[in-house]
């Protein structure tokens, strides 16, 4: 690996032994001095260009010669400056809002949003936060993950669960990135509010497939979410209140122009209410954002940035829980030189609940723990070619939960189940290489590592079968127990090394058009257990281990790209195959929680997923939005295995959870004038996979269903309408304080979503029903939103 | 443990969710099984040589008129280790008896049932039950503190692993409630185990309980294999939520030596029960 590195800069050398110079900087915007992530830097009438990065950095690299350097980006005026390229440069730009453009609205697309014809990179989902703040949205409250299913091939699993699905895959397949921080539960209240604070974020990023090198870990996706650098002009304020929620941000320079910070905050107020009506429940979620930088020298600058957020709950004197992750990441930039530009990160996470039961006087908890070490490199060798590389370490402490009564009386016995240490290390490299004019490709390679740590018993089991099949009776127990091996600390219980080939490429086949292919392999090393429909905020993660391989996946993409009308219209079409190696399943009957012996629980099956992808955009104009439409497969099977048999659903394959036939959307934003804003959604997918009785029969004096195979029936359709207005009040130009109202309704015809559908037997008439939850009828609401 | 992640659970999903109809579903409909409900149930402080045994066939999810007794079986239960063989002989409807069971504790018993010429084997142990040391009434335990539950209150043996099922059914209700537990977190524990029920606010069919209630107790001690079973069968019958298990197929443990793949419904239990009945002040 090591080697190759070498090779490359060795390679990349002898290129610009040439007389080439190059310009580099940092691209900001004029009037709060927040670095400009994916603005494009060009020079006239060459093919030569850059898109600067997240921290704003761009460098290009160009023969001797007098030029015109272009910076354009989407909503900012464009800047023209004459350059002589005779040495090499270091220019910092500041990029003015359009003047024609009142304040901050922006009714076209960001620049990063559309269609890169020449980027290999493809599978993307791009939204800036100002095009996820026009969308309407339940309860007012701006949501970056409900915005995401907008798009082709992400899925949520209905109203009212937490996490997303892209690509028919699962939730815990998704790498959630709060800068550089793994969030592992990305909602609050059981999904009805993202963990993101939209006055916070800066930009989010999706990678459903072709994941770049530099990311690991997660087979799925990749959602990378940006926090504000912090206004470093002047102090300011944005905030907003709502109906369930409000909001505050503060930002503003600090260390004498040398840096910027930013603090922001949210809570629910739900609780008031409660308490006002004199309810003894009680439920609630805050957060707090925080970020701040100190540049140190044209070269050096440093990041600090946290996150903390927790939901809280109380059931009258039986329950009480609260749950949430926290973050806090240091990140040093350094430029070694104009070309070759570096980060290092130092990142905890923390994801733990907490669950009282006061009535029987004990407490439950868990917490996932994880230190992150990256360090990552951008070498711009020259036009033609750019290297990125890096390296991370994770280090995992799972503490899977813990019983502790909190009484003498308490008629529980307290119990720890194992704690559970890996590493996981990661070393890539990746090339972006301009073959021709039409021709670029992406290649990389990504080793990673994982070892489950010792300091622990693991059981083993007769003929090392933790899950028999019992052919008498046809089902599925978990093995003989045969004493047990201790690990030391410190010990590698097992260890896994997988080669992670990502290439892609672009090829343009006119102005106006491109096609992109793409092939990654991704490996998975820890696992989230859940056998229930939706994922819970009291699932507990796994590691691979002794019993438990890692995920693999495979993923072939190819797409076809075109801009209309002088880009104010796109079109992107993607295909995607992907399949899945060691997909967790559960047995029939599977208890998972408190269980020290997961092994005993699950067998290794497979997945694939297959689908069309289609998005039109309509990028400029008084009217924005965009269709969505996706055609797609999502299937699993887990076949007997070592453990004997025929396998969970008789080995064949069946639907995952979230398989949809169907996903289209159609979003819109129509300003009518400098006052009005309107906006609307319109989703329609097939019905969620389900299992439903197939008869019933009379035990123990009541009805009892038998039910057929899994998901093989199916929710009815799930579709609504959700439409938004905002008011901005007339107001001088000058004047500080900006406010508009945002009036929103969600699902307007009142269409009764189920959830769930659920077959029991009355208790007073006797007979069999179906009875559908749905969670959102109509619901309207109003923000106020503010900024000074 | 797993009852109160679930009923954690399923008090959030209910904080959050705003509505519940009753809608008319299309299902699918599988061919018709046996169903045996062989439930050997030696009632403590009774000789327990009356015994009954079930049969009948399994209907459409949403049928309501098909009559299901198996009326042309033979059925018999053997005792594994001295080979005596109980003889049950059907009573009309499907109701199987005998008068000459010698239930023994730790003794297993081999189920034999032949219909249509396939033969139905099961096999089972009868596992004891510790006696019950008292019932009381209580308001402010269970969910609702302002409703009134019953507590049964038994210890829990130390030696063994333990698997409980418990029945309740308030008289003139017309379905019993089952609960089941075991003893992992509370093993060698005096165990306090509380029914109530929930008011439905939306129907008002169904009432909690109220002074002068009389509730039907049974307390039974059960296998670890029918504590699989009927774990599964409780929470199925609960109703599939958000987030409840992806419903199974239910296998019990009566196979089919003719047919394998065609497996009767139902279970060859061997339990000893404790039976009384609280009346509520």
């Amino acid at each position: 690996m090591k080697n190759l590195v070498l090779l490359c800069m060795l390679f990349t050398a002898v290129l610009s032994a040439q007389e080439n110079y190059t310009i580099s900087g940092i691209i900001k915007e004029a009037k709060n001095g927040e670095t400009a992530f994916g603005a494009s830097v060009f020079l006239k009438g060459t093919d030569i260009g850059s898109i600067s990065n997240e921290y704003g950095f761009f460098s290009i690299t160009a023969p001797k010669g007098t030029y015109t350097l272009i910076i354009s980006y989407m909503g900012f005026e464009n800047i023209k400056q004459d350059i002589t390229l005779d040495q090499n440069q270091k220019v910092n730009f500041e990029m003015e809002e359009e003047s024609t453009q009142l304040d901050e609205v922006v009714v076209v697309a960001e620049e990063t949003e559309r269609v890169s014809l020449k980027k290999p990179e493809m599978s993307v989902s791009k939204l800036n936060i100002r095009t996820v703040k026009q969308m309407p949205v339940v309860l007012g409250e701006v949501d970056v993950i409900k915005s995401l299913q907008m798009l082709p091939g992400v899925t949520k699993n209905g109203e009212g669960t937490g996490g997303f699905h892209v690509r028919g895959g699962a939730v815990d397949q998704n790498l959630v990135l709060l800068d550089e921080g793994i969030i592992y539960n990305t909602s609050h209240m059981l999904g009805f509010f993202s963990v993101f604070n939209a006055d916070a974020i800066k930009d989010i990023k999706l990678y459903k497939g072709g994941i770049p090198a530099r990311f690991g870990g997660r087979i799925s996706s990749v959602l990378d979410v940006r926090q504000k650098d912090g206004n470093s002009k002047n102090l300011s304020f944005t905030g907003g209140v709502g109906l369930i929620s409000s909001r505050l941000a503060v930002e503003g320079p600090m260390f004498k122009d040398k840096g910027s910070f930013l603090i922001a905050g949210r809570s629910s107020y739900v609780n008031l209410f409660l308490a006002a009506a004199n309810d003894e429940n009680r439920l609630g979620f805050y957060d707090l954002n925080l970020k701040t930088n100190y540049k140190l020298n044209d070269n050096n600058k440093l990041y600090l940035s946290g996150y903390f957020g927790r939901d809280t709950f109380k059931f009258g004197k039986s329950f009480k829980s609260s749950y949430g992750n926290a973050s806090g990441n240091l990140r040093w930039n350094h430029l070694f030189n104009d070309r070759l530009f570096s980060n290092l990160s130092f990142i905890y996470s923390k994801y733990d609940y907490d669950l009282e039961i006061t009535d029987d006087e004990f407490d439950w908890i868990s917490s996932i723990n994880n230190y992150n070490i990256k360090y990552d490199l951008k070498y711009y060798a020259s036009d033609a070619f750019k290297l990125d590389f890096g390296m991370s370490g994770i280090y995992y402490d799972f503490d899977p939960g813990q019983v502790r009564p909190t009484s003498e009386t308490s008629p529980i016995n307290p119990l720890s189940l194992d704690r559970k240490k890996a590493f996981e290390s990661g070393l890539y490299v990746n090339a972006e290489h301009k073959i021709t004019d039409k021709l670029t490709l992406q290649y990389g390679l990504r080793y990673s590592g994982f070892s489950r740590l010792g300091g622990v018993a693991m059981k083993n089991y007769a003929n090392n079968q933790p899950v028999v099949y019992n052919s008498t009776l046809g089902i599925y127990e978990r093995g003989t127990e045969i004493g047990e091996t201790t690990y030391k600390k410190g010990e590698s219980i097992k260890d896994f090394g997988n080669i992670e080939p990502r290439m892609s490429l672009a090829y343009q086949l006119n102005e106006f058009s491109s096609i992109k292919a793409g092939y990654s392999r991704s490996a998975q090393y820890i696992h989230l257990l859940s056998n229930t429909t939706s994922v819970t905020p009291l699932d507990v993660w796994t590691t691979s281990g002794k019993y438990i391989k890692p995920q693999l996946s495979d993923q072939y993409a190819l797409g076809y790209f075109r801009n209309f009308n002088n880009k104010k219209y796109s079109l992107e079409v993607e295909g995607y195959y992907k399949t899945t190696d060691n997909r967790i399943d559960y047995i029939d009957g599977s208890n998972l929680i408190g269980q020290n012996t997961i092994e005993t629980e699950i067998l290794n099956g497979e997945a694939r997923a297959y689908g069309l992808e289609l998005l039109v955009r309509k990028n400029e104009g008084m009217f924005t939005g965009w269709i969505s439409y996706t055609l797609s497969k999502a299937e699993q099977r887990t076949l007997g295995g070592t453990a004997g048999g025929p396998g969970i659903n008789n080995g064949n394959w069946y639907n995952s959870s979230f398989d949809r036939t169907h996903d289209f959307s159609v979003t819109g934003a129509y300003e009518l004038n400098d006052k009005w804003t309107f906006g609307g959604n319109l989703v329609f997918q097939t019905g969620r996979p389900v299992t439903y009785p197939n008869g019933q029969y009379q035990y123990e004096g009541q009805s009892v269903a038998s039910f057929s195979d899994r998901n093989s029936d199916r929710l009815p359709a799930y579709h609504r309408l959700d439409i938004s207005a905002t008011y901005k009040p007339n107001r001088k130009p000058n004047k500080r304080w900006k406010g508009e109202w945002v009036f929103g309704v969600y699902n307007a015809y009142n269409r009764k979503n189920a959830a769930s559908i659920s077959f029991t037997q009355n208790e007073t008439l006797g007979i069999n029903e179906a009875t559908r939850t749905a969670i959102f009828g109509i619901v309207p609401s109003v923000t106020y939103n503010f900024k000074f | 443990m797993n009852i109160y992640f679930k009923l954690f659970i399923l008090f959030l999903a209910m904080s959050l969710t705003s509505c519940e109809d009753v809608i008319s579903v299309e299902v699918q409909t599988a061919p018709s099984r046996l169903v045996i409900e062989a439930s050997l149930d030696w009632e403590k402080g009774t000789a327990g040589n009356n015994q009954t045994i079930k049969l009948s066939k399994s209907t459409p999810y949403f049928d309501t008129t098909t009559i299901t007794s198996v009326t042309n079986a033979s059925v018999r239960v053997v005792n594994d280790d001295d080979d005596t063989e109980f003889i049950f002989t059907h009573q009309g409807n499907g109701i199987y008896t005998t008068t000459a069971f010698i239930p023994i504790i730790n003794q297993s018993y081999t189920l034999e049932v032949v219909h249509e010429g396939e033969t139905y084997t099961a096999n089972e142990t009868l596992t004891p039950v510790v006696d019950i040391d008292n019932i009381t009434q209580s308001i402010d335990g269970g969910f609702d503190d302002e409703e009134l539950e019953v507590n049964i209150i038994f210890t829990d043996p130390e030696a063994e692993e333990n698997y409980y099922l418990y029945k309740f059914k308030r008289q003139g209700d017309l379905l019993p409630a089952l609960e089941d537990g075991d003893d992992e977190f509370v093993n060698g524990n005096e165990i306090t185990w509380w029914f109530e029920k929930e008011e439905d606010d939306d129907t008002d069919e169904i009432e909690a309980f109220r002074a002068g209630d009389v509730v039907d107790i049974s307390f039974f001690g059960i296998s670890k294999a029918y504590s699989n079973y009927i774990g599964i069968l409780i929470e199925q019958s609960e109703g599939a939520g958000l987030f409840s298990s992806t419903p199974v197929p239910l296998r019990g443990n009566c196979i089919n030596t003719t047919t394998p793949d065609n497996y009767a419904f139902g279970y060859f239990r061997l339990t000893q029960v404790v039976k009384t009945s609280y009346t509520f002040q």
